[in-house]
């Protein structure tokens, strides 16, 4: 791994250079909005200010990977977001939408992220980022990271093609984890060296963690819980819109057999004596969590979108890893990695049939 | 309870595939082989063609059981359309799994010579969706 060391009021610089030596076209990256923190489009570099305060802020709103879902264009886009953003854009690589060539993907460290309005509204205690002690503190005083944040056993830069990693006070290591992440940093004129980050000991310690967060969230352990939790749900779809992996053209539940109204519902109701209304619920979920259970990259957008603020964290990534780890498979890891949907071996999971 | 269980008669929905268990039920009607008449089956041209949704929607609308069966693995008529389908089949019951409704689904290989395995294994079914009992799902509004 090639890379170097800069402090961060140089960072400005290399994202500035990535735009002006047409390594990109434009660039997807976070820009700070009075205390909140939002995604900017840009293809000017002038508009690019200080990014160095926004790249490791604490703060989750949209998944990045959702803004370019379906861009099947041929000038090349640059995305700097966090790591659970740019694991979904390399499943939407996998998935046909979004060009392996016109994309550039940049990865900064992650520590975890409060919701954007939470961060907004503690932006005084929080800063501009934090580290695991600083969570740690500020939980004490009921400002908590989002449970998927807390789950989340990947969050340092290690996929995508530019790493952007926190090398400890105004530093920061940019190393190219792709040839053609280390070809844009020379463009932009860095003078690179071998750099090491693999940081194993650190990830270990964070999976440690993610494991015993993962085991303390409640569990949706049977049908009946199923349905208590799904309760609520208005069936608004919110959770696929925002969803960055779920990317069906014409979704099925926006079609009539899907989305029964009038008299096909009437029948429905004639079938079974009587049925929920908003209908599909359980379905609609159900239908859902298989089609993303091999390529949700746990980000929680869904959580953040559900306007009944039901904990869908609790759901869609923890039901997700369970088949994930049924197939060994880490969504997001490696662009070259089949899908485990789109592949198979001829002697396997006989165990797993009844 | 025991008695209760007795009376209960299942509804199990079966998805076949045309080329191997849709004919293998055939061979089992045509040699007047017995098997439990809870199991209804619904054909497709593979067992590819099955997708989890389907399971999902039998359960909330009522079924107390769901089997997919096809072609022995390597023996597809459309080559490896059988491969894929036991790896969805896998998640969905990983998936289900979670809220206790993995026994429910089951998915098994008969060929279209397996007559005799056809009848052998819908009585088996049967009797083990009747051990289970209703579905929850079954009376409730959903």
């Amino acid at each position: 791994m090639k890379g170097t060391e800069l402090n961060y009021g140089e960072l400005e610089g290399v994202l500035k250079g990535l735009l002006e030596n047409k390594v990109v076209d434009c660039l997807i990256l976070p820009r700070r909005v009075g205390n909140n923190v939002s995604y900017m489009l840009v293809r000017d570099k002038d508009k690019i200010a200080a990014p160095e305060s926004v790249i490791f802020a604490p703060s989750f709103g949209v998944n990045a990977a959702n803004i370019v879902k379906g861009w099947m264009i041929t000038e090349k886009v640059g995305i700097v977001a966090k790591p659970c953003e740019i694991r979904a854009a390399i499943e939407l690589i996998k998935l046909k939408q979004l060009n392996e060539d016109s994309v550039l993907l940049i990865t900064a460290d992650c520590a975890g992220a409060f919701a954007n309005e939470v961060y907004a509204a503690n932006y005084a205690d929080i800063g501009d980022q934090v580290d695991s002690a600083k969570i740690k503190e500020l939980a004490g005083k009921g400002i908590s990271i989002r449970d998927a944040c807390a789950i989340c056993d990947n969050r340092l830069a290690d996929v995508g093609d530019i790493a952007i990693a926190q090398a400890g006070g105004e530093k920061a290591v940019v190393a190219g984890l792709t040839d053609k992440g280390e070809e844009a940093l020379s463009a932009v004129g860095l003078s690179l060296e071998d750099k090491e980050l693999e940081r194993a000991a650190e990830k270990e310690k964070i999976a440690a963690e993610a494991k015993q967060n993962l085991e303390g969230l409640p569990k949706i352990s049977s049908e009946e819980a199923l349905e208590e939790f799904l309760r609520d749900c208005i069936v608004c779809k919110n959770c696929r819109d925002v969803c960055p992996v779920c990317y069906c053209k014409e979704c099925f539940f926006d079609q009539p057999l899907g989305n029964p109204v009038g008299g096909d519902l009437l029948n429905l109701a004639e079938a079974r004596g009587a049925i929920e209304v908003p209908t599909n619920q359980l379905l609609y979920h159900l239908t859902r969590v298989y089609h993303v259970s091999t390529t949700c990259v746990a980000c929680g957008a869904c959580e953040d979108a559900c306007p009944k603020d039901i904990p869908l964290t609790r759901f869609y990534p923890v039901l997700a890893k369970k088949v994930q780890e049924l197939f060994e498979y880490v969504p997001g890891k490696d662009a070259k990695e089949p899908l485990p949907f789109t592949t198979y071996e001829e002697d396997e999971l006989e165990e797993c049939l009844r | 309870m025991g008695e209760e269980k007795g009376g209960f008669e299942p509804k199990i929905v079966g998805f076949t595939c045309n080329w191997c268990t849709y004919a293998g039920a055939d061979l089992a009607g045509t040699s007047r082989k017995k098997y439990p008449p809870n199991v209804r089956l619904i054909r497709m041209m593979c067992t590819a063609r099955f997708d989890p949704m389907f399971a999902f929607k039998a359960l909330l609308n009522g079924a107390d059981g769901v089997f997919i069966s096809g072609c022995h693995p390597g023996e597809c008529h459309y080559i490896k359309g059988n491969f894929y389908s036991r790896r969805r089949i896998a998640a969905l019951r990983t998936i289900l799994k979670q809220f206790g409704l993995d026994d429910r689904v089951k998915s098994y290989w008969i060929s279209a010579s397996e007559g005799d395995k056809f009848a052998n294994t819908m009585k088996g079914i049967t009797e083990e969706i009747k051990e289970l009992g209703p579905n929850p799902m079954r009376d409730k509004i959903l």
